[in-house]
């Protein structure tokens, strides 16, 4: 908390008046103050001088009454008369009053009441003495009245001595009070600067404080200014100040608010706008790209409006086709039915039939198993005899190559070797022979080897058939029951496809004539669909035109947005 | 016999007594503004709060001064005892004066810088209350002054903190005039005053109220005190023979000793005096038919004052109080009251005692010496005084006109 907030010190006019104001009051209670001081003071010297003319009077009353006492006194002791008595009476009451006042007077120090009461006593005694001594001199002893009369010299002096003391007090005490009255003087000046300077500094202090809290918002307040003039309308916060510029701040503060307000609203409206505008474009031309469908849909539309009236048409009669198949198939199925049920009853016939076929059949079947396996031991004979017959062929090889090989030492042996060619020759010879026989054996052979063979595949053919015929039989059997229950499942589709014949027809007759509905309106729909291509295409154009004009707002809203983003909000 | 008088030393004794302010005032200032504070907190630290002190102020040296100390002594076991002061105790600070107006001077200059003193009874005469009461007046923070029994007419008004609550001279002064010329049928008087505060006031007062009348004065003779041998003043009185009654305007010891001079002289006329006589009674054959006057006389009706009497008789033996006795004791229960009232603050004291018996103040106060009221200068309104003598020792009403 600064010393402004303290004292609210909020506005210039405040400061400026507390700190006048503090001036003046410096310099209205230094002049008070002054004069107060100044007023005391002459009332305390008046006061000083009172006391002390006062005490100046009285002691000089008192020493001028004593002298008076001693005076009359003595003259009635020279010429004793009721007068002097009268006088001196008067005298003493006179000096009593003196000193009564004298007592009275308040500024005495104690030890001056006590001189006053010591001149009391005196004078008491001192009319104590001539008293007596007037009362000797009455009675005539005039030599005692003499020596008392010398006795009253003695307070006498005192009584001198006494005022004397109480004059030097006084003159002390007016010293004293000079000396007093000087220092308080000297305070009271000292008070005095202290006061001016008090004021001066305070003076200062508020003038400095005033300038800083003028100048310093001053400064900010022009930044801000400046800063509104850059367009920049972002709030400032201005910081504590003086409310006259707190107002303006304030001021400046909502004006740039408000033109930030402004410009935001004309920013968020462009950008809006260029949003629009944009979608707008975009809309109009996805709405020319739809109307363009729409005009092509509709050409398909029309197109396939007349060929669904075409189609549809067709349908009708195709219905009505379908009507007829279904009647035939009805009737159909009526005669499937019917060949079922006599197709149940041939088989019913057949069964007992083939069961009998089918035990010879089994029968057979061993017969042919048993001749298979004889033919079969043969087939393993005749491959013994191919094995020698491939025995021999390899001997009459090597026999052939034997001879040849001689045949060729002969020819080098030449002559010599002539005969032995010979034998070579005819050993080659029967080597060739035996080969051929092998050869023959072997063909003959492969005969038997056939014959045997197409003998096992008669025979396996047989079994195999007889096998098949097993197989066939208890098929034959099965298919029969199948067959039977199968004429039965067929019957019973057979009644269903006459149902479901009778409904085709129900629902083809019912699709002849919504057939004919449909070809009629899909007419119609022909004719609409034209009118709406129409109606398309002018939509079509319109929408580029819309699209065009959204494009110009587009560029309208972007130059908008640039123009304002030179405000900073 | 016509010795001369003895020296007087008490010129010089009370010049002298001026040493211990001296002393004080030589101290630096300084010093003695710490001694001050040191004894402030001294006082602060001691039973200040819940102690009351009233100063007592009188010659209690003397026989005079007896009956005032036993009785405010007696006040205050009373007040203390009541417990009227809500358990604060009010304690006495008893100071001899020796009826010496110099004595009196420091004696109040004593009371009044002890700033526990709230209020002080004193003094008991004339002379030593005058002196004192420019003390108890003055300064920075006056003190209360309850004299019981200081007549002197000068008394009246010289401040506002000094009050008294017997009659003044001119009540003594004209009830002995009148005795004098309308009952004793005196036509011419003698007077022997005691030169002070107390003997011109009542010399005045009788004087004034006399010469009224149509009496003479033949003679008015001042006397310091008993030292004073008034032989030549009574021989001139015998010589004149014209005077048919003396007046001895002193206190009881000065009063003494003219008396025996006068008897010495074979002198039997009447002799009158003011109340500063009583207990002259006790002088025995001496003082057989002295008139005297009094505002207070132990037989005075009432019972608040035969309460009084009998308590007092109870603790001292059967001595009866005097009129100093009976002005101390009421004196204190004012003080009591007014602390009760307003707390124990001097100036609080003094308001309360001026407002007694006025619009919107305490009522008048009943006491043992009658009605006490104050007017504007101090003095007991309507306070009356009876002419009394001296009867086989005793002070008896004399038959009043």
């Amino acid at each position: 908390m600064t010393f402004a907030d303290r004292f609210r010190l909020s506005t210039i006019r405040s400061r400026l008046a507390l700190g006048l104001g503090v001036l003046v009051a410096g310099a209205v209670f230094g002049a008070l103050f002054g004069v107060v001081a100044l007023r005391s003071m002459s009332n305390e010297i008046d006061a000083e001088l009172r006391s002390l003319r006062e005490v100046s009077r009285l002691n000089a009353a008192v020493q001028g009454g004593t002298l008076n006492t001693i005076a009359t006194a003595e003259a009635y002791l020279a010429s004793p008369s009721p007068e002097i008595r009268e006088r001196l009476a008067a005298l003493s009451a006179e000096t009593h009053a003196l000193r009564l006042q004298y007592r009275k007077l308040s500024e005495l120090t104690p030890d001056e009441r006590l001189l006053i009461d010591s001149v009391s006593r005196l004078q008491s005694a001192l009319e104590v003495e001539y008293g007596l001594a007037h009362a000797m001199a009455d009675l005539g002893h005039t030599a005692d009245a003499r020596a008392m009369a010398a006795r009253a010299r003695v307070p006498a002096g005192l009584l001198t001595q006494t005022i004397r003391t109480l004059s030097d007090r006084a003159t002390a005490r007016a010293n004293a009070a000079a000396q007093s009255l000087q220092d308080s003087a000297r305070t009271r000046e000292l008070l005095l600067l202290t006061l001016a300077a008090a004021a001066l500094v305070a003076g200062i202090a508020f003038s400095t404080m005033t300038l800083r809290a003028v100048q310093s918002p001053l400064a900010r307040l022009v930044r801000s200014a400046e800063r509104l003039g850059e367009g920049d309308l972002r709030p400032v916060e201005h910081g504590a100040m003086a409310t006259e510029f707190a107002v303006l701040a304030g001021a400046f503060g909502s004006m740039s608010a408000r033109l930030g307000g402004i410009v935001r609203n004309v920013v968020d409206e462009s950008e809006r706008i260029a949003g629009s505008a944009g979608d707008l474009s975009a809309i109009s031309e996805e709405l020319a790209a739809s109307s363009g469908e729409i005009s092509t849909s509709m050409i398909e539309i029309s197109g396939g409006a007349e060929r669904q009236a075409a189609k549809l048409t067709e349908a009708g009669v195709a219905a009505g086709e379908l009507q007829q198949a279904a009647t035939a198939n009805a009737e159909a199925a009526g005669r499937v039915a019917q060949l079922g049920g006599e197709i149940h009853r041939v088989a019913e016939r057949h069964q007992d039939d083939v069961r009998g076929t089918l035990s010879a059949l089994l029968e057979l079947r061993g017969v042919v198993q048993t001749s298979a396996g004889q033919v079969a031991d043969l087939a393993r004979s005749s491959e013994a005899v191919n094995d020698f017959v491939a025995l021999v062929k390899r001997i009459a090889s090597q026999t052939n190559l034997l001879a040849l090989n001689a045949a060729i030492e002969a020819a080098r042996a030449g002559e010599h070797g002539r005969g032995f060619a010979v034998v070579a020759e005819e050993v080659r010879k029967l080597a060739d022979e035996s080969a051929a026989a092998a050869e023959q054996v072997t063909e003959t052979l492969e005969f038997v080897r056939r014959q045997i063979e197409g003998v096992t595949r008669t025979m396996q053919e047989g079994a195999q058939k007889v096998e098949n015929v097993e197989s066939v039989s208890e098929g034959a059997a099965r298919g029969l029951d199948e067959i039977i229950a199968a004429v039965a499942g067929i019957e019973e589709a057979a009644t269903n496809v006459s149902d479901a014949a009778g409904r085709n027809r129900r629902a083809a007759e019912a699709i002849q004539s919504l057939a004919a509905d449909a070809s009629a309106q899909g007419t119609k729909h022909a004719a609409a669909a034209e009118t709406v291509t129409a109606a398309a295409e002018q939509q079509s154009a319109s929408t580029q035109e819309m699209a065009a004009a959204a494009s110009e707002m587009l560029a309208a809203a972007e130059r908008l947005r640039k123009v304002v983003t030179g405000f900073r909000v | 016999m016509l010795a001369p008088p003895p020296p007087a030393p008490y010129h010089y004794r009370d010049v002298v007594t001026l040493s211990p302010l001296k002393r004080i005032r030589a101290v630096p200032r300084w010093r003695r503004a710490l001694a001050f504070g040191a004894a402030v907190l001294a006082l602060a630290s001691c039973r200040s709060s819940d102690t009351i002190v009233v100063g007592l102020a009188g010659p209690f040296s003397e026989a005079r001064g007896l009956s005032m100390k036993r009785a405010a002594q007696m006040a205050a076991e009373e007040i203390n005892r009541s417990g009227m002061l809500g358990g604060r105790h009010l304690e006495l600070r008893i100071m001899d004066d020796s009826a010496n107006s110099a004595r009196a001077i420091v004696v109040a200059d004593s009371l009044r810088q002890d700033r526990r003193v709230v209020a002080v009874i004193g003094h008991l005469t004339s002379a030593p209350t005058l002196a004192a009461a420019a003390v108890y007046n003055g300064g920075s923070s006056p003190v209360v002054e309850i004299s019981p029994s200081a007549s002197s007419p000068d008394l009246s008004g010289i401040g506002p903190y000094t009050f008294r609550v017997c009659a003044t001279d001119l009540a003594h002064g004209t009830a002995l005039g009148q005795y004098a010329y309308v009952r004793l049928g005196v036509r011419h008087v003698a007077i022997i005053y005691q030169n002070d505060d107390y003997g011109r006031g009542i010399v005045a007062t009788f004087r004034a109220d006399f010469l009224r009348r149509g009496g003479t004065v033949d003679e008015q003779d001042p006397v310091l005190g008993p030292e004073t041998d008034a032989t030549p003043y009574i021989e001139r009185i015998q010589r004149a023979g014209t005077a048919g009654a003396v007046m001895i305007a002193a206190d009881r010891a000065t009063a003494v000793a003219v008396l025996r001079l006068l008897r010495q002289h074979n002198m039997t006329m009447p002799v009158l005096g003011g109340d500063a006589l009583t207990g002259i009674q006790d002088e025995g054959a001496l003082a057989e038919g002295v008139y005297l006057t009094s505002n207070y006389l132990p037989e005075r009706p009432g019972p608040v004052n035969a309460a009084f009497v009998r308590a007092y008789q109870a603790a001292y033996g059967g001595d009866k109080p005097d009129h100093r006795g009976a002005g101390a004791y009421d004196a204190l229960h004012l003080i009591a009251d007014a602390v009760r009232a307003r707390g124990a603050d001097r100036a609080a004291i003094r308001d309360y005692l001026a407002s007694i018996g006025t619009a919107g103040g305490p009522p008048a106060y009943d006491g043992v010496t009658g009605r006490i009221q104050f007017d504007a200068g101090g003095d007991v309104r309507d306070k009356s005084v009876v002419v009394g003598v001296v009867r086989g020792g005793r002070i008896v009403l004399a038959d009043t006109p």
